[in-house]
């Protein structure tokens, strides 16, 4: 059993590269990300799970990493858009992102094509139900979604 | 009454088909849409929203806000908070060098609260620390002592006599006027009447990005980084507060994570304390908001209570309106004037209306502040008057949309303002497109008929137009900046800031179109008031009408002096001289040619100017505030909404199943992102329209968060959107571009009313239709 | 909005590590998926001083079926329940609640346990463990005891448990697997949104209800079962007279609040409502998850 006080070390992969690093308990990963790590991919919104600006892939599901203090990603796997160059599903989404204009402000971009990420890498060929799903924890205020959901579908098509 | 209207330049399609000396199809860049070019380095996260920008050194400003609705201010304790270990200062009222006043247009409004607070939320003091949470204990340390007052949370109730005041000079902080023709008498020409009570509620932005500044101290100057709407305003109230000259302050305007008229507000706000704060501590010091200081202390959508009555011959003819309006304005002014003469000035809707009385009154109470938020006071005021044309028809036993259609502003006709529309004015075919897409005659019908269990269908629409620029005669420029560098690029500045709306894509695309280069060439500077002429604030979905006009200044006086060069050096005439896809030729003889590199390196070499700085005066206006009549916008956006919506009867459950959004947006300058625009507009008028409401008790916000104020999410809009896009230029503006960011909006709610009352012939008049109110409605309607 | 105030930390391993943490500590706290604790600490409405991280202990992270009983592991992830292939054969009426649980986001972190533990009267999976009338295994340091779920509930955020007491595990009746079960829920939007009205429904049926048992959330101080519509009904014809009549007794068993989310008479109404709907979904059988 590990008793830990105030800082604590913590070991986990990000993006790739293992990341040893003194955390205090009191920081999400969403700050050890953002002010520590300088990944500045996931945005900070709302800070309760409510918008998913703030998504990461934590052991490759999409969490709200304003949700999940630091020392609970001990030994985990974080994936942000900045790890995933070369991914041929984030390279699709990338593009149709950019050809559908699926793209306006882009605070909840990143995010939002984590959790796309997560559905095509295991729908090949997702339902408009499916893709709702996988993405109705990411709120975005300027899209509207439609375009969204275009370039999702787009991206997997490509994929086929 | 005169009507002046001055026209300072033509500058619409004709002007640049000649001046171009290409046909519209031509245009490689201008009415095609195109990949956004900051798309990639947003989904990659690169894009610097304000926060992205935080360094260690810089410290952190927390708010001291009211916990009192209505109370004196006594005195603010500091001595505690300053021990706190890391705790710089704490500034209060007493410490602001200049003018303690952030009211936009009526001074009203202290930056921080001295004698009294008048909202739950406003800002008594700052707490500068070296990190947040030093500056948290700071705010928790500082002890405001209280004398409560009476406070009023209702408008109604604040305009009677004992209300408690929350200003000196009493509740009303402004009124507005038409009268127009005669209205008794146009009510008895009426063969029908109807008169309706509508009520529309607080709306929040909700943009994901939450309000921030940094501000850091430069040399005797102050450098300040906001997410804004109006670099330029920032640095005005800035000055104002801080005593520093305009010159000495730099505004940048980061890109902002959603706007929607609250940035616009709250910008000036938030970089006003930041600078305060930066400039006292000598520190670099960031203000961020968390999510719930936004709920509570941003400007909101006003709330209205609008008495309607219209009229309207047998034939489907308006007679008459009577119209009395209520805008709560909260705690402060703020934009209340602006928005209420809009509303004032809308109020009637698209349609010729010969006999007018409109009053409209903006009311203070104990609750934050109203202000910008997309639509700006048109969408309250559509809810009521589009309501009103469905019940005239359907008492007429007219079509909804030919009742319209017998009534819309046409070309010749004038508004309610007895303004003359000249040109641009493209309702009529704007509905007629959008009722045609949608099948209207077919579906009115059809879906009468549906029934599945507890549902039933229905279809509605609703019309609205928008002015856009400043209302009345208020002068409205804009400004851009040129520069062609020596290899050939060209540097593009403007304070038009990035909201997503993409406005400065268009600029970027008109001066690539103009020069005749790729659009890669044209680098778009990050706005900055020290080195982007004013374009002034990007709102009133003025952003590329204006914005963009002015690029287009810039870029033909550019284009002319090459052009001139280019003759020089090809030794060819002026008029033979062609711009094309990077250089220049000779049109005798294209193989007579000049790279644009070559040609930008002459510039230079040879003594010709290089960059120039583009101006657009929006045409200039009479109008008279006595009577409301005059030239009340140089031009106006048409828009038309139909929408299939299913209702629940059993839960009251509202769903939007398709939806047609159209406009009528003189040029198209990039389709792509006009959808774009119209799609998100429409979803937020969704919200606006089902779900969305700041709800309060005694004074405080209940609901200031995502979790309770309810924004729809993937599945709460329709899976069919589509949007037609109308062009009927504009004579004005760089290739007859009008606004369209905030079209969409404002018809939405109205559209979901009529829909709503088609499917269940129950009438919703009050905002938001949520479940439990349209539950209960349709049992009262049962009844 | 608070910042996270600093406290310290503990990974437990085991379930016995994490108990006798609770034991040493007064102050300490149970943390799993932080989907409840994180923004209540931001609300100031909780002061962590001591937190003990249950998610990396095993032992409390599972689905299977032995002796009887469906047992679920209290840090189980909602994922983890929404993709259990037993839950999703034996019994989905907890998979169907799961499902509209938060958002993919929440499910990937929040657990079975934490949302009954934080027993907010509006935690979707408590009226259909109400329904398949699961207990609970709570272990302190003096050993286990079991309980049904109905008695776990006191009020809104308080429950039976005691201060150094784990929520283990939940146990379903296997047998339950024969009961159609469905589960629906009212929230003010389409998806990622809070119950204004919950129900679970399990019932057996053919020309009458030989069995049913209706449970609600968000309409009463803590998840309620609707024992007199359930006695109304059993036995009686399967009419559409005789559930709207059955189901009209619901909206006395309800005592609902007006809050931001809803009003007393709407949830009210709306109890019937989503009752009546439960049934006749389960009577006609369309029971779709996965
Ligand atoms: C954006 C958002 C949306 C949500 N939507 C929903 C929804 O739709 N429906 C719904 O029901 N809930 C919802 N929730 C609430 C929450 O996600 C769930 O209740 C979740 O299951 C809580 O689990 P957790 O593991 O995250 O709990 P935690 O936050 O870790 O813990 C909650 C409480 O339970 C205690 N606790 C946890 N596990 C144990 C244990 N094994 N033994 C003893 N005590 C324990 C903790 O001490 C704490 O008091 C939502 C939350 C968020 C942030
Ligand atoms: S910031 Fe994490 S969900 Fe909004
Ligand atoms: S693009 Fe702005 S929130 Fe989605």
């Amino acid at each position: 059993m590990q008793v830990n006080t105030q800082e604590i070390i913590i070991s986990f992969t990000l993006n790739g590269e293992k990341v040893v690093k003194n955390v205090q308990p009191n920081w999400t990963l969403l700050d050890l990300l953002r002010k520590k790590l300088r990944v500045r991919s996931p945005k900070e919104g709302c800070l309760r799970g409510d918008c998913g600006a703030c998504t990461v892939l934590l052991n490759g599901k999409p969490v709200n990493s304003c949700l999940v203090l630091a020392p609970k990603v001990d030994g985990a796997t974080i994936v942000t858009v900045e790890g995933l160059k070369g991914d041929p599903v984030f390279e699709a989404l990338k593009e149709t992102f950019a050809e559908k204009g699926a793209v306006q402000c882009g605070f909840c971009t990143p995010g939002m094509i984590l959790s796309a990420k997560y559905l095509l890498d295991r729908k090949k060929n997702p339902t408009q139900e499916e893709i709702e799903e996988a993405i109705e924890g990411n709120l975005c205020r300027c899209t509207g979604y439609i375009k969204i959901v275009e370039a999702i579908k787009e991206a997997a098509k490509k994929l086929i | 009454m005169t009507e002046t209207r001055e026209v300072t330049a033509e500058r619409g399609p004709f002007f640049f088909k000649r001046e171009l000396g290409k046909e519209e199809g031509e245009y490689k860049l201008v009415g095609r849409e195109i990949e956004r070019p900051d798309a990639f380095s947003k989904i990659m996260g690169l894009t610097k929203f304000t926060a992205d920008r935080l360094t260690e050194d810089v410290c952190f400003g927390k708010i001291v806000r009211s916990k009192y609705p209505h109370a004196l201010i006594k005195r603010v304790i500091v001595d505690e908070a300053l021990q706190i270990k890391g705790v710089l200062a704490v500034i209060t009222a007493k410490d602001v060098p200049g003018e303690n006043q952030i009211g936009y247009a009526i001074p009203d409004q202290p930056l921080l609260a001295d004698k009294k607070v008048r909202y739950i939320g406003e800002p008594i003091a700052i707490v500068v620390a070296e990190n947040e949470y030093a500056a948290e204990k700071g705010v928790e340390a500082v002890k405001v002592e209280y004398d409560p007052l009476p406070a009023v949370f209702d408008p109604l109730e604040a305009l009677k006599p004992e209300a408690p005041k929350v200003h000196e000079k009493g509740n009303v902080a402004l009124t507005t006027i038409i009268r127009k023709g005669d209205v008794e008498k146009g009510f008895k020409e009426a063969d029908v009447v109807v008169e309706n009570i509508y009520y529309t509620q607080r709306q929040e932005h909700a943009y994901l990005e939450p309000e921030a500044a940094i501000a850091y101290p430069e040399g005797d100057g102050i450098r300040v980084v906001l997410c804004t709407q109006s670099p330029f305003l920032v640095r005005e109230f800035v000055s104002r507060v801080t005593g520093y000259s305009q010159s000495k302050i730099k505004v940048i305007g980061a890109p902002a994570g959603g706007a929607f008229g609250g940035k616009d507000d709250m910008g000036p706000m938030v970089a006003s304390k930041a600078a305060l704060a930066a400039i006292i501590t000598k520190k670099p010091v960031a203000i961020i908001l968390d999510k719930e200081e936004t709920f509570v202390a941003s400007n909101k959508r006003h709330p209205a209570i609008i008495r309607y009555k219209s009229g309207a011959t047998k034939d489907g003819k308006l007679t008459a309106v009577e119209i009395e309006i209520i805008y709560e304005t909260g705690a402060y002014a703020n934009r209340s004037p602006f928005v209420l003469w809009r509303a004032t000035v809308h109020s009637a809707g698209p349609y010729v209306v010969p006999n007018a009385k409109v009053d409209g009154k903006s009311v203070y109470t104990n609750k934050v502040f109203s202000g910008s938020f997309r639509g700006f006071g048109d969408p309250q005021i559509h809810f009521a008057a589009e309501q009103q044309m469905d019940e005239l028809a359907e008492k007429l036993g007219i079509d909804p949309v030919e009742f319209r259609l017998r009534n819309v502003l046409k070309e010749g006709t004038r508004t309610v303002c007895n303004q003359l529309l000249e040109e641009s004015v493209g309702m009529e075919e704007t509905l007629k497109k959008v009722a045609e897409a949608a099948n209207w005659k077919k579906k009115r019908e059809e879906l009468k008929k549906y029934r599945k269990g507890s549902k039933v269908r229905g279809i509605g629409v609703a019309c609205a137009y928008h002015g856009i620029s400043t209302s009345r005669g208020v002068p409205d420029w804009s400004a851009a900046a040129v520069l062609l560098n020596e290899d050939g690029t060209i540097t593009y500045r403007s304070t038009i800031t990035r909201l997503g709306q993409g406005s400065l894509i268009g600029h970027a695309k008109i001066v690539a179109e103009i020069l005749d280069i790729p659009l890669e060439w044209v680098h778009i500077e990050e706005p900055d008031t020290s080195a982007s002429p004013n374009a002034r604030p990007t709102h009133g979905s003025r952003g590329l009408m204006t914005g963009g006009t002015a690029a287009a200044d810039a870029a033909l006086k550019l284009r002319r002096t090459l052009i001139k060069l280019a003759s020089e050096l090809l030794n060819c005439d002026e008029k033979n001289v062609k711009l094309e896809n990077g250089k220049a030729f000779c049109a005798l003889d294209p193989s007579n040619k000049i790279e644009f590199s070559e040609l930008a390196k002459e510039t230079y070499q040879r003594g010709y100017q290089p960059a120039y700085y583009g101006f657009y005066f929006v045409p200039r206006r009479y109008f008279d505030p006595e009577t409301g009549l005059g030239v009340a916008y140089c031009v106006y956006t048409y828009i038309a909404n139909i929408v299939e919506v299913e209702v629940d009867k059993e839960t009251g459950e509202v769903k939007v199943l398709e939806a047609y959004t159209g406009a009528d947006v003189g040029k198209a300058i990039d389709p792509g992102l006009i959808e774009g625009q119209m799609q998100g507009a429409l979803a937020q008028g969704i919200g606006y329209a089902i779900s969305e409401e700041v709800a309060f008790n005694d004074g405080k916000i209940i609901n200031p968060n995502y979790t309770d104020y309810i924004i729809p999410t993937v599945k709460d809009v329709p899976r069919k959107v589509k949007v037609v896009i109308i062009e009927k230029p504009y004579s004005s503006t760089a290739f007859g571009a009008k606004g369209v960011a905030e079209a969409a909006l404002i018809p939405t709610a109205p559209a979901i009313a009529n829909a709503v009352a088609h499917a269940t012939g129950v009438r919703v008049r009050n905002l938001p239709l949520t479940k439990e109110k349209v539950c209960f409605k349709l049992k009262e309607g049962k009844k | 909005m608070k910042l996270i105030p600093p406290f310290t930390y503990y990974k437990p391993e085991t379930i016995e590590e994490a108990i006798s943490l609770l034991d040493e500590f007064k102050e300490a706290k149970v943390i799993a998926g932080g989907t409840d604790l994180i923004p209540l600490i931001r609300d100031g409405k909780y002061t962590p001083q001591k937190m003990v991280d249950i998610s990396f202990i095993d032992e409390l992270n599972f689905v299977r079926e032995e002796g009887g009983y469906i047992k679920i592991g209290a840090a189980t992830t909602h994922s983890d329940i929404l993709n259990s292939k037993i839950l999703n054969e034996k019994t989905n009426v907890l998979v169907q609640a799961v499902k509209n649980l938060g958002s993919p986001q929440i499910r990937n972190l929040g657990t079975i346990g934490g949302n009954l533990c934080n027993a907010s009267p509006a935690a979707d999976t408590a009226p259909p463990l109400l329904v398949l009338e699961a207990e609970l295994l709570i272990q302190g340091s003096k050993g286990e005891r079991r309980i049904p779920v109905k008695d776990f509930f006191l009020g809104p955020g308080k429950t039976i448990l005691k201060r150094n007491e784990i929520l283990r595990e939940i146990h379903i009746p296997s047998e339950v697997g024969k009961m159609k079960g469905v589960f629906l829920k009212l929230g003010r939007r389409e998806a990622h949104t809070l119950s204004i009205v919950c129900t679970a429904v399990l019932l057996k049926a053919d020309t009458e209800f030989e069995d049913i048992r209706i449970a609600l959330g968000a309409v009463a101080p803590i998840p309620i079962r609707a024992k007199e519509t359930e006695s109304y009904l059993r036995g009686k014809e399967v009419t559409e007279k005789k559930i709207d009549e059955g189901t009209e007794i619901v909206k006395k068993e309800v005592k609902p609040i007006t809050d931001v989310r809803g009003t007393k008479e709407y949830r009210t109404e709306m109890s019937k409502v989503f009752v009546k709907r439960a049934i006749n979904k389960a009577l006609k059988g369309e029971v779709e998850c996965k």
